[in-house]
């Protein structure tokens, strides 16, 4: 008999990861690089960091699509405000604008759900909708550039060894995984995930922590613009879209079940490094020019991997 | 099963379309003052040209959601029928026929899906969501990324001629408009949807085939998003692999404003029609008076969050 710490999800996706690096360094060897692992780890950031938040909003039953619309409109806004062509504000305060716009949008899509009792899909949808409209609004079909040298480093410096994005991910997901094992609050969301209607009878402030879930992923995805954003020159139309596809599916693939109660923030990661993988993988496999053409069908692949993993070890326990 | 047992979801009538038929009432009536060119019907008639396969796969869109479900792979799902099309084209095949090797791929696509949803049991947010990433990427993947055109005018037809003055596209949407909305109100399939989207369990126990039907459902959307895709690809003479790119939002968007509940158990073909009508016009006002797309985005977005609030509070009421 494994050990159970074997047969959790997580344990399976980070097998996973580490069959295909093994694989992939035999076929090719040029891919066992700290400078590839580095490009992952970077590329994989942002959506580590929003599915920390999102991990909870799905524990809780609920779901956000909003973020890749978010992601753009944020963008947009920290290019107008820092730009060197447009507001030119300092980077600090910039920053703190662009966070506070990050999480006023989630408090506005966790009033809905809570106060409005819209279902969360349809509110994140309509919200998804109606901030692509504004950031393209924002960006009036220009693309912003002349972005101080301060603003750059927060997506391309380093602390010691480690890049800022990877960082950033790597206290998120700490922190986090902490908040969701330790404190009452976690164990909270998972209450309600589990059984809302118990957790009501047991007085639990249900619409609250729906609430700062929803806030926490606003700001969440106001931080990951700005640790990404940076990393180009210009910011144009279009950045973060379909953002919120890659982490509700890395979010699904790491285990967090859709009808709630269930999920790590771990898992969530490992999920979202699985998938940064498929694009460097297919490039290393030098399957030929037209092979990153496959790179969402693998990730496709992989949800419905997980899906069937999970019906397979509901039927054992059943 | 009798008629008379679903009345509940209809006993308050037809508020929802009357409201949506107000606010489009309301448009007109600003157009008209400040633009009066754009109720003219060659105006109407040029701005149509692109809401047809949006309303088409509204059809199938309402009845899943009426079951509780949803389908987030239709725009994938047009977009690996219309490389489908645009390779058999490509390797010779009368363009018709290519288009009928469209609608299978598309029936194909959904039977997946259904089987997955019904089968597995898993959610079909889920299980579309997957679908949504592998069906575009398999289109991708065999076309690699390049547009395919050239078709004959014989073909392109389908999507930009007209008989009589009618757009045949809106020609073929007016049939399967009226066989969706007879099938969801006057046969036993379109009953048993209701019937699952109020209580699955209670559904299975009082013998209806749900896993049967639920395979069947998603079969029949995607084949429609096969159509919806020939007819795109005939209409802009170009098959490529990101041809309906975020449909399936604006799809949804239509079904909910036009007061399907996303909770399943209520919805009609005629409130869609009418979502699909007020997100159209809105958009094509926006874009033709102020000029400005973007804004347009906006007020759907907000239309969306503004209907379900209105439904909410005359829920509300209604207990």
């Amino acid at each position: 008999m494994m050990p159970s710490i074997l047969r959790t999800r997580e344990a399976g996706v980070a097998a996973l990861i580490l069959l295909t690096v093994i694989v992939v360094s035999v076929i090719n060897p040029l891919f066992f690089s700290a400078n590839n692992a580095r490009d992952i780890l970077i590329n994989a950031a942002p959506g580590i960091i929003v599915a920390c938040g999102l991990t909870m909003v799905v524990i809780l039953g609920e779901i956000d699509i909003s973020m890749g619309a978010l992601m753009g409109l944020c963008a947009a806004v920290l290019g107008k405000l820092v730009s060197a062509d447009h507001a030119a504000l300092p980077v600090w305060l910039s920053c703190v604008i662009v966070l506070g716009l990050g999480t006023s949008v989630g408090l506005i899509n966790g009033l809905l759900v809570t106060v409005g009792r819209v279902p969360s899909i349809i509110a994140t949808l309509g919200m998804l909708t109606a901030l692509t409209g504004i950031g393209d609004l924002v960006m009036a079909g220009e693309t912003i550039g002349n972005f101080p040298d301060t603003l750059r480093s927060l997506a391309t410096g380093t602390i010691g060894p480690v890049p800022v994005p990877v960082f950033v991910a790597l206290l998120s997901v700490l922190g986090f995984s902490v908040l969701m094992r330790s404190t009452p609050l976690g164990r909270r969301i998972y209450a309600v995930g589990s059984n809302p209607h118990a957790a009501r009878l047991a007085a639990l402030p249900v619409q609250r922590i729906k609430l700062f879930a929803f806030a926490l992923t606003g700001a969440l995805t106001a931080l990951a613009t700005l640790i990404s954003a940076p990393q180009l020159n210009v910011i144009e139309a279009g950045f973060g879209r379909q953002f919120e596809l890659l982490v509700v599916t890395a979010v699904v693939v790491g285990g967090t079940s859709i009808s709630g109660g269930v999920g790590t923030i771990i898992g969530s990661a490992l999920g979202m490094l699985l998938l940064a993988q498929v694009r460097t993988v297919l490039i290393f496999l030098q399957l030929g020019n037209s092979a990153t053409y496959w790179e969402r069908a693998i990730q496709g692949g992989f949800i419905l991997v997980a899906v069937l993993a999970d019906h397979l070890g509901r039927k054992r326990r059943d | 099963m009798n008629w008379r047992s679903f009345r509940s979801w209809r006993s308050f009538g037809y508020w929802h379309e009357a409201v949506l038929i107000m606010l489009v009432l309301m448009l007109f009536g600003y157009a008209a003052m400040v633009d009066a060119k754009f109720l003219e019907p060659a105006t109407q008639l040029g701005l149509s040209s692109d809401v047809w396969e949006l309303a088409l796969v509204a059809l199938p869109m309402t009845a899943i959601i009426i079951t509780a479900g949803i389908d987030l792979s239709v725009g994938s799902t047009m977009a690996l029928a219309a490389v489908v099309l645009g390779l058999c084209f490509e390797a010779g095949m009368n363009p018709y026929l290519a288009a009928l090797a469209a609608v299978a791929t598309g029936a194909a696509c959904g039977a997946l899906n259904g089987v997955a949803i019904a089968g597995l049991k898993v959610h079909p947010l889920i299980v579309t969501l997957a679908t949504l990433a592998a069906y575009r990427g398999v289109a991708e993947g065999i076309s690699l990324g390049r547009p395919i055109s050239g078709f004959p005018d014989a073909f392109t037809a389908l999507g930009s001629g007209s008989l009589l003055g009618v757009p045949i596209p809106g020609l073929i949407f007016a049939v399967l408009a009226v066989v969706a909305a007879v099938v969801l109100a006057r046969t036993p399939f379109g009953l048993s949807l209701y019937a699952i989207g109020h209580n699955p369990v209670a559904s299975r126990y009082s013998g209806l085939p749900v896993a049967r039907i639920t395979v069947t459902l998603y079969t029949m959307a995607g084949a429609i998003a096969g159509l919806a895709a020939a007819i795109y690809v005939a209409r802009r003479n170009t098959a490529k692999a990101d041809i309906g790119s975020g449909l399936e939002l604006d799809v949804i968007t239509a079904v909910v404003l036009g007061g399907t509940s996303i909770f399943g158990g209520s919805g009609r073909i005629v409130g869609t029609l009418l979502g699909v009508l007020a997100i159209h016009e809105t958009r094509k006002f926006v874009g033709w008076h102020w000029e400005r797309e973007e804004l347009n985005v906006i007020v759907v977005g907000g239309l969306l969050i503004a209907a379900v609030l209105i439904n909410r509070l005359f829920e509300k009421k209604a207990r």
